[in-house]
């Protein structure tokens, strides 16, 4: 539990009244400038609250609360200006600046105890509510993402060649996706929305639940009208995932859809269901197309044995599996180091 | 006589100190002993002398808060009415009201020293 009160003054005098004051209940720290106060603000994370003066030297106390705002620390310890200030505008820069009170020198030091006390007693409770939710928040996405594992384990019983595939296009979507990100502005993600879409790039097989056996599972090449059956896993995913919206994070809901749908798009407008051209269709779409395409080339099927990895790349490069955008090519292919290891 | 009663006499409301000091006599008395020290260091005679007004807000600004907290009312008030001159751009009624505080505050240290 943080117990200490961080005192900032440059005067002794007022520095020991305060320490005498909470010494019973509260390990004392004091620094005589801000610049020692920021320091032992960062070496110690017990600090419970800071009782600071405004006028020093070196740094003075708006320096320190300037400091406590770029840190963030400033909304999790309480900040008392203790002052023989009266200048308005300066005691009104400190409350924007975050300050909870101002007390003024002289002070009632009875008084000053019960408000700081009860001050610090607020802000430990707010501490610990928010320790709370932000477990409770980390409980609810691991339940959401096994949900998520759970149904594509299900997929993956029903589709006898998928084994590992599932987790090697989470791997291959979170190479690409962060190399397209980095290598081009117009494609930038931040982190959590990379991780995001590598979470919802599990399901991009979830409509094959409703193929047929025979058609999933045949032990050759597809004809012509059971390949027009298969395709239409794209658009049934959507329509399973649209009946279970709620076991995941809206986002992760919304990364999932679109790519379940569009994860067999290609650049030139030939891919399906809907033939969409270009950036028409999702980044994350055009990266888990170029992974699941990848994936089969050096899976062995029923009508074909596993390419080996320089094939493959080749084949990518040269259009056989259909056209795909330059830059994301680009990436794959600055990225062949981590996918050949990925293997 | 001992300090505080002799403080006392002085016009220094002690009862009030006393209080901040959590009844801690002692204390007191050994923070009063360094107020000489403390308005020496200040050099806010000096800073008048040199017209730097600026400084001498610092000094006067300091010396409010540590006369306040020792509750030498006397000293206090003046401060506070010199800070307050000083924001208001009059250094010249500053530096006079500050010329008045010298005997004042040379009784009080003198009383504090006499105890040493």
């Amino acid at each position: 539990m943080n117990n200490a009160i961080l005192i900032v003054d440059d005067m002794e005098i007022n520095r020991v009244i305060l320490a005498e004051g909470f010494r019973d209940e509260y390990e004392i720290l004091e620094a005589e400038n801000g610049i020692q106060a920021i320091e032992l603000l960062n070496t110690n994370n017990n600090i419970a609250a800071v009782l600071l003066d405004l006028i020093m030297p070196e740094m003075d106390g708006m320096g320190v609360l300037k400091q406590m705002n770029e840190s963030g620390r400033i909304v999790h310890t309480p900040v008392f200006i203790i002052t023989a200030e009266s200048s308005e505008k300066m005691l009104m820069d400190a409350y924007n600046l975050g300050a909870v009170d101002v007390i003024n020198k002289p002070f009632m030091m009875n008084f000053l105890k019960c408000r700081i006390g009860n001050i610090i007693e607020l802000y430990r409770h707010r501490n610990d509510l928010e320790d709370i939710v932000n477990e409770q928040v980390e409980r609810l996405n691991k339940v959401n993402l096994s949900m998520v594992e759970t149904l594509a384990t299900l997929i993956e019983f029903r589709d006898c060649e998928s084994g590992e595939h599932v987790k090697r296009i989470c791997g291959l979507t979170e190479i690409l996706m962060t190399a397209v990100s980095e290598m081009y502005p117009e494609y930038y993600l931040p982190r959590h929305e990379i991780e995001k879409i590598v979470t919802a790039s599990i399901l991009h097989d979830v409509g094959k639940i409703a193929i047929s056996d025979s058609i999933l599972n045949k032990p050759g090449r597809l004809t012509k009208e059971e390949f027009e059956i298969m395709k239409q896993h794209t658009t049934k995913g959507c329509d399973i995932l649209t009946q279970i919206p709620d076991i995941m994070d809206n986002d992760i809901y919304n990364y999932s859809y679109d790519i379940a749908r569009h994860h067999h798009e290609r650049w030139d407008g030939r891919g399906y269901p809907d033939g969409l051209v270009g950036d028409d269709i999702s980044i994350w779409a055009q990266v888990v197309a170029i992974a699941d395409v990848y994936d089969a080339l050096i899976s062995p099927r029923v009508y074909k044995k596993a390419f080996d990895f320089e094939t493959a790349v080749k084949m990518i490069n040269d259009g056989e599996c259909g056209t795909f955008n330059p830059k994301v090519l680009n990436a794959f292919n600055a990225s062949a180091d981590k996918i050949r290891f990925k293997e | 006589m001992d300090l505080i009663s002799g403080l006392g006499e002085l016009g220094v409301n002690t009862d009030e100190a006393l209080a901040r000091f959590m009844n801690n006599a002692s204390l007191y008395e050994r923070m009063l002993k360094k107020f000489p020290a403390a308005a020496r260091d200040a050099k806010a005679l000096e800073c008048f002398q040199a017209k730097d007004y600026e400084k001498a807000l610092a000094a006067t600004h300091t010396l409010k808060g540590v006369t306040g907290n020792l509750s030498l009312t006397p000293l206090f008030k003046a401060y506070t009415d010199i800070v307050a001159l000083l924001r208001a751009d009059k250094p010249e009624e500053a530096e006079a009201m500050y010329m008045e505080l010298i005997p004042t505050e040379e009784k009080i240290i003198g009383c504090i020293e006499s105890c040493q």
